[in-house]
């Protein structure tokens, strides 16, 4: 096993750079990063959609949410490397489909984390804010989300922790990401799966518990601060 | 300043608000009070429209605030509220807490703002605690910040409602003698409380809510010391 490690580790690591494109464990955390950082916006757009009077809206983001949450990941990676090429004209890599794939389902998820937080927040948050004369732009951008996105951090780093496993998936597609590197790899030496795909377990749980555990403290530290974040004495 | 011309609200099949009739001058302090369910609070809450009304009408300076030209924004800035459970930002501080209004509302800068937020709490007697967040704070203490928001609107009028009823009864009086020196100051008030003694000694007029109606009113002593009618004799017993 250390021998793999010793004779691939660049590759588990970068892929195949400077010789060709980055991938590897570089690959998986960029597309598991920009993934989460793009659908952000979009999953607070669709939680707004999701909560406003105007059917219009609701209803669209509505059918997006339960539609994209109903399906599975893989299913919804065929359906961008297939139909996207269609719809934009011209051919799709592995990494932006993947991407955009990525995209679109982390968004639907943290969209409902966020509209939960934002319903959960204390009614009189929004009285106050419209007491004062706020109309709905500064309410939801200096009064609400600010508070919701407080008390969602560590779900985030959870659902971040889940971007990275789901980043795997990119494999079926050629997306160069580690599991795309570790099956290279293993098509090179051919006789040692286990130890190769042990290899890429530890990765993954290194990485992945590293994560979960800051996610832990950092829901302990804002437990320990909120006496007055979120809950006040009705 | 505000006119009630026969308000009424249903929730549902339940009338809180039965044809309400009322007015309250500038510069006058009304107290509304009654047991609660009466009504007085959704009255007051439907001068700034967090509550819509289902008949009558309620006129602010005039003009019917459910109005299709009014703006209920501009309209909100004119009128402070002052919530029972305070509603203060939690992740800003008192200061934090005054300025944005003045910054997204005034279109004030940073600074002038700032300046403004410690002026209205130093007349509240919290300069010191202007960088703290709510958490840190008292009951008291958050409440008088939560006044001291509002008046940092400029407002016509304040709203009470019910602005001591959450809190420990040692931090009552910091807030009854806030309010006391703003009625002095000349600034139109209706409050909703349960506090008899500062309905008065501070009010100009006493209005008594049962059933969703305005079934007394008049200045205290009239009113709360020859209480002739059953319901508030019996209420006043209850709560004196």
């Amino acid at each position: 096993m250390l021998q793999i490690l010793k004779d691939n580790w660049l590759l588990f690591l970068i892929g195949q750079y400077p010789h060709g494109p980055v991938g590897g464990l570089a690959m998986t955390v960029f597309l598991a990063v920009l993934g989460l950082s793009l659908s952000f916006p979009v999953a607070i757009g669709l939680a707004l959609a999701r909560l406003s009077p105007y059917r219009w809206l609701r209803a669209p983001a509505t059918a997006v949410v339960y539609v994209v949450r109903g399906l599975p990941l893989i299913m919804f990676i065929f359906w961008t490397y297939f139909a996207l090429p269609l719809l934009i004209g011209h051919a799709v890599g592995g990494v932006e489909t993947l991407l955009f794939a990525l995209v679109v389902y982390e968004a639907s998820y943290l969209s409902e984390i966020i509209r939960a937080g934002i319903e959960g927040l204390p009614k009189g948050q929004t009285e106050a804010a419209k007491a004062l004369g706020l109309g709905y732009i500064p309410t939801t951008f200096n009064v609400i989300l600010p508070q919701v996105l407080h008390n969602m951090l560590p779900s985030l780093v959870s659902q971040f922790v889940s971007t990275i496993k789901e980043t795997s998936l990119g494999y079926v597609i050629s997306a160069n990401e580690v599991t795309f590197a570790a099956s290279q790899v293993n098509n090179q030496l051919m006789t040692q799966p286990f130890e190769v795909y042990g290899l890429l377990a530890l990765t993954y749980f290194t990485l992945c518990f590293t994560l979960t555990s800051a996610a832990r403290w950092l829901e302990r530290r804002l437990t320990a601060e909120r006496g007055g974040l979120g809950v006040q004495l009705a | 300043m505000i006119r009630f011309e026969t308000v009424e609200k249903w929730y549902g099949q339940h009338q809180v608000l039965a044809g309400v009739t009322g007015e309250v001058k500038r510069g006058e302090v009304v107290t509304l009070i009654g047991s609660s369910g009466s009504g007085k609070s959704t009255l007051i809450r439907t001068v700034t429209r967090l509550e819509n009304v289902q008949g009558g009408k309620v006129l602010f300076e005039g003009v019917d605030v459910a109005g299709r030209s009014v703006d209920i924004n501009r309209l909100r800035q004119r009128i402070g509220f002052v919530f029972q459970a305070f509603n203060l930002f939690p992740h800003l501080t008192a200061a934090g807490n005054i300025t944005l209004g003045l910054e997204r509302l005034r279109k004030m800068r940073k600074a002038a703002a700032r300046e403004r937020a410690m002026t209205e709490l130093h007349r509240v007697g919290l300069a010191d605690k202007a960088d703290m967040l709510p958490s840190r704070l008292s009951g008291g203490q958050r409440q008088r910040v939560a006044i001291a928001r509002a008046l940092a609107m400029d407002p016509d009028v304040m709203l009470f409602d019910e602005p001591t009823s959450a809190l420990d009864p040692e931090m009552v009086g910091e807030v009854l003698r806030v309010m006391k020196t703003l009625a002095q100051n000349g600034m139109t008030m209706v409050v909703v409380t349960h506090e008899i003694g500062f309905a008065r000694e501070v009010a100009d007029t006493v209005w008594f809510l049962d059933k969703g109606q305005i079934v007394e009113s008049g200045p205290p002593a009239g009113v709360l010391d020859n209480a002739g009618d059953g319901r508030l004799r019996s209420f006043l017993s209850r709560t004196c």
